[in-house]
């Protein structure tokens, strides 16, 4: 199988775009680090508080003239944006496995996904239509006219560095608004390749802004007064005790989508091929660095002998997975980000040993196909008799890391998922419609799948997420995403 | 190795399209009198590869299991991809016929195994199978008036 060719050649110095200029920081510049090869492959800056600053300034300034830009004319931008999307598919694919690690099919799926909400963005012109109603009383009418903010901060987080920014800009530059993202600083660089491209589809200066950094451009989009809103996605101490409660002493708009435990649920009549498929995905896909991916597996009833079958055949499955670098088309998993989230991950494999769950298969030495550092990666663990309450049942891990657990029956295994704190998406296997109807309705959790493993909503149904996993009330995508960017301007008319 | 993602199995799709297109190209210079088909079949693979690329770069999204879609052996499906120097009209078509025959069982497989990604890539491969149909009843009438 062949290994793709690296887009980024050498080391890719990234800027901060502000204004529709191309600038340097003077802040720190540290490494972006290609965590399959061990390469550096870009500098990032940690940018200032004069830079967020500056970049606020510039998306406060560009807002009133864009928002006078007709939602048709906006829409034209977005369609602009889609064209050179496409275009550029391929590279802007392969620098998010170059700076993140994951695998090209998964790389492509989430340009795929991210280029779905600029093509729902595009659709503005209807979405962002209000309601009318005539004669609320005799000769009145009133209606309601959606009206964007102002500028809205963006914040990404590492494990979609390109797709996740897209959960909201879309929407926010459609509705009128104007918007100052901040990536992750491990995986810049897909985001520098979006915002050129934003850039070339002609937004006008200050419209769409970038700002590299850490802490200090998080603070400062959270503290500044000219900031209405801000979208976040990443950990959960992160969402709810700084960005969501920051947001409320500053009377800002948020939406935090944070961390994950989600159970995937299996019934005794499940499809076992097409469910067994599903899990790899679900538990090893992107790592198992994403917020839906499956954590605990749940096997329901207490027929030993379907579960001892099940679990060898999953145990099979997941032995064979091609761990290695992305680019090669072979791989069907990758690294983790990186060396500290790898430590991480191992504490987690250690305290689940030592609490007492089988280790059945242990990713801690990985075997790597080709000739790669190990410091990145791992491969797929499984732990069996694992307790819900215990650090591996409970946490986030953020890695791949199955932990399997049995319940006596579904309303067991309801309970089970619900007495996690998170909830974000849970999925059940089944094939009666009846177990399914009851785990839906009675779940906590935002996203819900019936013989889905991945709760990805499409971009024109809202992420959404419970508990733990979200703070804020609407959610990014579709239309509670135009919700969230708008105001709700109600007009109450009278002539006389 | 085995392939088992989506990315492996459009690039399989990609080099077996492009090897059978060069042997037809080489078919058509052998037999002046069939040029056109041959030619034509050569075309058709680009117009193939694009279908099956094409649905699988509109519908790839992180939540199918496009890297867990595939179990498909290479090996199995390569053919000959230079027709031997002195070789007669019917033993080339003979050999069309092979290459033929092994394409299309792999855009079967591929077609079959794939059945629950998002229906626009097996059915790209169904299609495609369902054309290199067409193909193998042509070449067998060919085989067949050919001495």
């Amino acid at each position: 199988m062949a290994i793709l060719e690296e887009p980024i050649k050498g080391i890719k110095e990234v800027k901060n775009y502000i204004n529709g200029e191309w600038v340097d920081s003077k802040g720190q510049i540290v490494d972006v680090v290609n965590p399959a090869t061990g390469k550096v492959i870009g500098k990032v800056p940690i940018s200032t508080r004069e830079e967020i600053d500056a970049a606020v300034a510039a998306a406060k300034a560009a807002y009133p003239e864009w928002r006078r830009t007709t939602p048709l004319a906006r829409s034209r931008y977005l369609f602009r944006l889609k064209e050179l999307l496409e275009e550029n598919f391929e590279e802007v694919s392969r620098i998010q496995t170059m700076e993140h690690g994951k695998c090209i099919d998964e790389s492509r799926g989430e340009t795929r996904r991210g280029i779905e909400n600029v093509e729902v963005g595009c659709g503005i012109p209807t979405l962002m239509q209000g309601y009318y109603s005539e004669d609320i009383a005799t000769g009145i009418d009133e209606y309601v006219v959606p009206t964007p903010l102002g500028v809205f901060g963006i914040i990404g987080p590492f494990n979609f560095p390109f797709m996740i920014p897209l959960w909201s800009a879309p929407y926010a530059l459609a509705t009128g608004n104007t918007i100052v993202i901040k990536p992750s600083s491990e995986v810049p660089l897909s985001q520098t390749r979006l915002a050129e491209l934003a850039e070339e589809a002609g937004f006008p200066p200050g419209v769409y802004n970038v700002v590299n950094g850490g802490r200090t451009v998080v603070n400062g989009m959270l503290e500044h007064k000219d900031i209405v809103g801000i979208t976040f996605v990443g950990s959960t101490p992160t969402g709810r005790d700084v960005i969501y409660k920051k947001c409320g002493e500053t009377g800002k708009r948020v939406i935090a989508q944070c961390g994950a435990k989600n159970f995937i649920v299996i019934m005794p009549d499940c499809n076992v091929p097409a469910t067994i498929a599903a899990l790899m995905t679900s538990f090893f896909g992107n790592a198992g660095q994403r917020c839906l991916s499956g954590a605990n597996l749940l096997i329901v009833g207490d027929d030993d002998k379907f579960y001892r079958n099940f679990l060898d055949q999953v145990v099979d499955m997941t032995s064979r997975i091609k761990v290695g670098y992305g680019l090669d088309e072979a791989i069907q998993m990758g690294p983790v980000r990186d060396k500290d989230k790898k430590a991480n991950i191992i504490r987690y494999i250690e305290s689940g040993i030592k609490d007492g769950a089988k280790l059945i298969l242990d990713g801690r030495k990985p075997k790597i196909v080709g000739d790669y550092p190990e410091t990145c990666f791992l491969n797929p663990t499984i732990f069996e008799n694992v307790s819900p309450k215990s650090k591996i049942g409970s946490e986030e891990i953020f890695g791949p890391v199955m932990s399997v657990m049995r319940a006596k029956n579904l309303d067991q295994a309801v309970e089970i998922c619900n007495a996690n704190p998170f909830g974000n998406g849970d999925a059940i296997f089944t094939q009666s419609g009846r177990d399914a109807r009851y785990f839906l309705y009675n779940v906590e959790s935002g996203n819900v799948g019936i013989n889905i493993g991945i709760v990805a909503p499409m971009a024109f149904f809202p992420f959404s997420g419970m508990k733990d996993s979200f703070y804020g009330v609407l959610h990014t995508q579709g239309k509670e995403a135009v919700r969230f960017f708008t105001e709700s301007k109600v007009v109450i008319q009278r002539w006389f | 190795m085995e392939i088992s993602t989506c990315s492996g199995a459009i690039s399989l799709a990609k080099q077996l399209e492009n090897d059978s297109a060069k042997v037809y190209q080489e078919l058509a210079q052998k037999l002046e009198k069939e040029k056109d088909l041959f030619l034509g079949f050569a075309k058709d693979n680009g117009k193939y590869y694009t279908q099956i690329e094409r649905a699988y770069y509109g519908v790839i999204t992180d939540a199918i299991e496009g890297c867990f879609a595939f179990n498909l052996n290479p090996d199995h499906y390569q053919f000959k991809k230079t027709l031997p120097e002195n070789i007669g009209p019917k033993e080339a078509i003979a050999e069309a016929l092979k290459m033929e025959e092994s394409m299309l069982e792999f855009c079967q497989t591929a077609a079959e195994q794939s059945k629950h990604l998002m229906a626009d890539v097996p059915r790209a491969f169904s299609l495609v199978a369902k054309k290199r149909s067409e193909r193998i009843s042509k070449l067998k009438e060919l085989l067949e008036k050919t001495k």
